[in-house]
């Protein structure tokens, strides 16, 4: 489904991206852990296109996406993102945040779109909070209807980056269960994190990343209990006390 | 409760004053009172004078008008190009973010009156021959020189506008904009749908003090002796030896020009305060200038 | 094409500061044709009166540093006066109700005294109250009302009342420039005051600070901090209304401006002094004002202080 070879990117002189190549069936959940300053978050936003990656190819669904011709927008509509500190428009209720990008992109008549709306706000939970704004929202109410606000897409697949770093500890658990019905779903996803519990039971991968490189993949067995490298070995260490 | 409620309690006290119609009414009667009774008691003769206000009435009627007038065309016509100089100052695009950062320095460092000064008198250089035969040819001399110098005003106020704007612009949530594209929206439909909205909102506490200074700011042009409030009642003094009345009128008519335009921005900056309230969304904190 | 496109991908950045600076001089040359021409720059006309123009502005700053004085005065004591707390009438009503109580439940001490003590506190905080209105008042009439007014005004008040020094030009523009700023600076030390006021002199005072002490060491010293960048700005925005002085037949640059009128000979070359020269003082106080603001900042605790995030237009994402 999806597909990256030896992406490289630079910011400056920063070499933040070393070739990295794998690929993600459908209905895979890939789960991403790693160091803070490994360039997990700058492979997510590749992925989609938020970043241009300075060589390397990007596959969806077979279409070489990071080429002239091919349309950015489009991209992100086959690809959801669901972001770190959520970045829900301030200035629109709940519910008009889910419909704004299924009436201003894919034009879908304004009737259609608050059903639609509707319908995935009670899938995450949230419907009773559709004319709430963001501000009146905890951070895991504003996670979920931002992962609402991406499903509305219908995307094929969907990138989390770190969803649950800025949410306080009573609220994880939410988001995570909503991530978790998602991926058990089917939804083809790939999710940057450091919730290790939510890796073991979700994710049918785990790649480590570290420095630009992917050191290490496998299932959660392999990376947590016998991991080949000794930078895996370390690192999860420091996480799994 | 009730030894709590007995405490003079030391509440943190406002930190900013915020005008309220008290503030308002208070001002009209002491101002009424300074005119008809404590000046009147002080010098010993009588406003109540109906002559002295008819003649006044002229004058300040016309003023207003042209005070009106002024504001009207200069308000809209600084908005917008503060608006526009305050988003490219914004841009990442240098043709558009050094031009207008020259331009705002430019009319912020430099006081309106000279502004005033040097468009009314030199303006008609600036602006190309062909417009002026075209568009202006029917008006007097006089009369385009005021008109540049408000533009000239205006051109001021638009330059701590955009300083204004540019402060909404950037404190839009940086992720906004991110968020808006990975949702496929384009870069117009991001600006318009989500950033500009947050923009507007962000921007007009400020604005309205902004636009109380413009009003002011509409004085400065009877300095060349622009049909407005100012230069009318200033007209009026002239006369005032003439016709019979003590000097002393001098500062009744004053304090009716102060009321005057104390009513017109306490008027503007609460209309906009209204405005404020309307757009509100819960969460999207005022920058403070 | 594919390269050519890539190049200009690349170097894009110098493109665009290439052109911002051809878009720049482009229009000042624009306007430079427009005003001198075929003429050609009259140097002579700035080199003979220079010397006039920096004496103008002398003045300027002269009776600006003046203003500023006499307005800091005044302005810190309206300020402060406001600063004065009184009681709502609510609380006092409330309060009086639980001293009825008091009274009965456990009567002692003569009526008289007592009444005697309501009279008096009535009358100390209505003192406060009036006393902190017509501050109040006071400032609002100043900001609410236009400079050129308020000029007027006082030239008003010399005409009528004080006519032997009617014609003192500087007088009268000292005199109004420094009340106008004396309104503007009494909202500023209000602020400053009021920033401060709040928790610290009863933390002081736990501490053991007697009130003195406590607004010595620890209210003036924030107050003040707090207090100079906006008044340095203050400063800066009365020095652009010194420009009034003009319109009471004081020897400004302007009026070398209007002497001029009809004649567009060196018009370019005015317009480019009084431009240097108050470019130049206006950026340089800035400066000054930046440099005081990052010196004395306290973070976190600011009058006006404008939140900009920083880094809004990085790509930078770390992670």
């Amino acid at each position: 489904m999806i597909r990256v070879e030896d992406i490289q990117k630079h910011f400056g002189a920063l070499h933040v991206l070393r070739g990295i190549t794998f690929d993600v069936q459908k209905a895979e959940a890939i789960v991403i852990i790693g160091p803070s300053g490994s360039g997990k978050s700058t492979l997510l936003r590749c992925i989609n296109l938020l970043v241009e990656p300075d060589s390397g190819k990007v596959f969806i669904d077979g279409v070489h996406v990071n080429r002239h011709g091919i349309r950015h927008e489009w991209v992100r509509q086959q690809v959801g993102m669901v972001f770190q500190s959520f970045n829900l428009f301030t200035h629109l209720t709940a519910i008009e945040n889910v419909t704004l990008g299924l009436t201003r992109v894919k034009g879908i008549p304004h009737d259609q779109a608050i059903e639609k709306a509707r319908k995935l706000l009670a899938r995450v939970g949230l419907a009773a909070k559709e004319n709430a704004y963001p501000a009146e929202l905890s951070g895991g109410q504003q996670q979920r209807v931002a992962i609402a606000r991406a499903l509305a897409m219908d995307p094929k697949a969907m990138l989390f980056d770190e969803p649950t770093s800025a949410l306080d500890p009573e609220y994880i658990r939410e988001v995570l269960d909503v991530m978790t019905v998602l991926a058990r779903e089917g939804m083809t996803m790939i999710v940057v994190t450091h919730e290790m519990g939510f890796a073991s039971n979700v994710a049918s991968r785990i790649l480590f990343m570290d420095a630009g490189k992917i050191i290490e993949e496998g299932t959660a067995e392999d990376i947590f209990q016998n991991p080949k490298e000794d930078r895996t070995r370390s690192f999860v260490s420091k996480i799994l006390r | 409760m009730e030894i709590a409620a007995a405490l003079p309690l030391r509440t943190p006290p406002k930190l900013v004053t915020r005008l309220t119609v008290v503030h308002l009414v208070e001002m009209i009667l002491a101002g009424s009172f300074m005119i008809f009774v404590v000046l009147p008691a002080i010098f010993r003769f009588s406003l109540v004078s109906a002559s002295f206000w008819e003649i006044y009435r002229r004058f300040y009627v016309t003023g207003l008008f042209g005070t009106f007038f002024y504001v009207a065309m200069t308000l809209p016509l600084s908005v917008v190009l503060g608006f526009l100089m305050g988003w490219a100052r914004v841009s990442g695009v240098r043709i558009f973010s050094w031009p207008s950062s020259l331009y705002v320095n430019l009319f912020r460092g430099l006081p309106p009156l000279i502004l005033v000064i040097f468009a009314s008198l030199f303006g008609t250089n600036l602006v190309p021959q062909p417009i002026l035969d075209r568009f202006l040819s029917g008006f007097r001399r006089g009369d385009i020189a005021v008109g540049l110098a408000a533009i000239a005003i205006a051109m001021h106020s638009s330059a701590y506008q955009a300083e204004i704007f540019r402060a909404g612009f950037q404190s839009v949530p940086k992720g906004q904009q991110e968020a808006a594209q990975a949702l496929g929206l384009r870069p117009w439909q991001g600006m318009r749908h989500v950033i500009l909205p947050q923009t507007f909102r962000l921007s007009l506490p400020p604005l309205g003090n902004e636009f109380a200074v413009l009003i002011k700011d509409t004085s400065i042009l009877a300095a060349i002796s622009g049909t407005e409030l100012v230069a009318k009642s200033r007209d009026l003094l002239g006369i005032l030896p003439a016709s019979g009345f003590p000097i002393v009128w001098i500062f009744a008519v004053w304090t009716v020009v102060a009321l005057t335009y104390f009513v017109l921005t306490y008027s503007v900056t609460r209309g906009l305060r209204i405005l404020e309230r309307k757009f509100h969304t819960p969460g999207l904190e005022a920058i403070s200038l | 094409m594919a390269n050519w496109r890539k190049f200009l991908r690349d170097r894009w950045r110098y493109f665009d500061a290439a052109l911002a600076l051809a878009v720049i001089i482009g229009s000042l040359v624009y306007i430079y044709e427009l005003l001198v021409g075929s003429r050609g720059l009259d140097v002579a006309y700035i080199t003979r009166n220079y010397p006039l123009y920096l004496h103008a502005v002398f003045t300027n700053v002269y009776a600006t540093t003046i203003a500023f004085v006499v307005g800091m005065a005044l302005g810190f004591s309206v300020g402060w006066l406001r600063t004065a707390r009184s009681l709502s009438v609510a609380k006092f009503a409330a309060s009086m109700r639980v001293e009825k109580r008091e009274r009965q439940e456990a009567p002692s001490g003569s009526e008289v005294t007592r009444r005697l003590l309501v009279v008096l506190s009535l009358l100390w905080y209505g003192t406060k109250y009036v006393v902190r209105r017509v501050g109040d008042g006071f400032v609002e009439i100043i900001r609410g009302t236009p400079l050129y007014v308020q000029i007027l005004f006082a030239s008003s008040f010399f005409i009528v009342f004080l006519p032997q020094y009617a014609s003192e030009g500087i007088l009268i523009g000292i005199i109004a420039l420094a009340i106008n700023t004396g309104g503007y600076q009494a909202e500023i030390f209000r602020a400053g005051l009021q920033t401060v006021h709040s928790g610290q002199i009863e933390a002081a005072r736990a501490i053991g600070f007697s009130r003195l002490k406590a607004m010595r060491y620890v209210i003036l010293p924030q107050a003040l901090r707090l207090i100079i960048p906006p008044l340095t700005n203050e400063y800066i925005g009365l020095f652009k209304a010194s420009t009034f002085l003009f319109v009471l037949g004081v020897q400004t640059e302007i009026s070398y401006i209007a002497q001029h009128e009809g004649f567009a000979g060196d018009v370019f070359e005015i317009f480019a002094i009084v431009t240097a020269i108050f470019l130049a003082i206006t950026v340089t106080l800035s400066f000054v004002v930046q440099a005081l603001e990052r010196r004395f900042r306290i973070p976190g605790l600011g009058i006006e202080q404008v939140r900009l995030p920083r880094g809004v237009r990085t790509a930078r994402v770390v992670g």
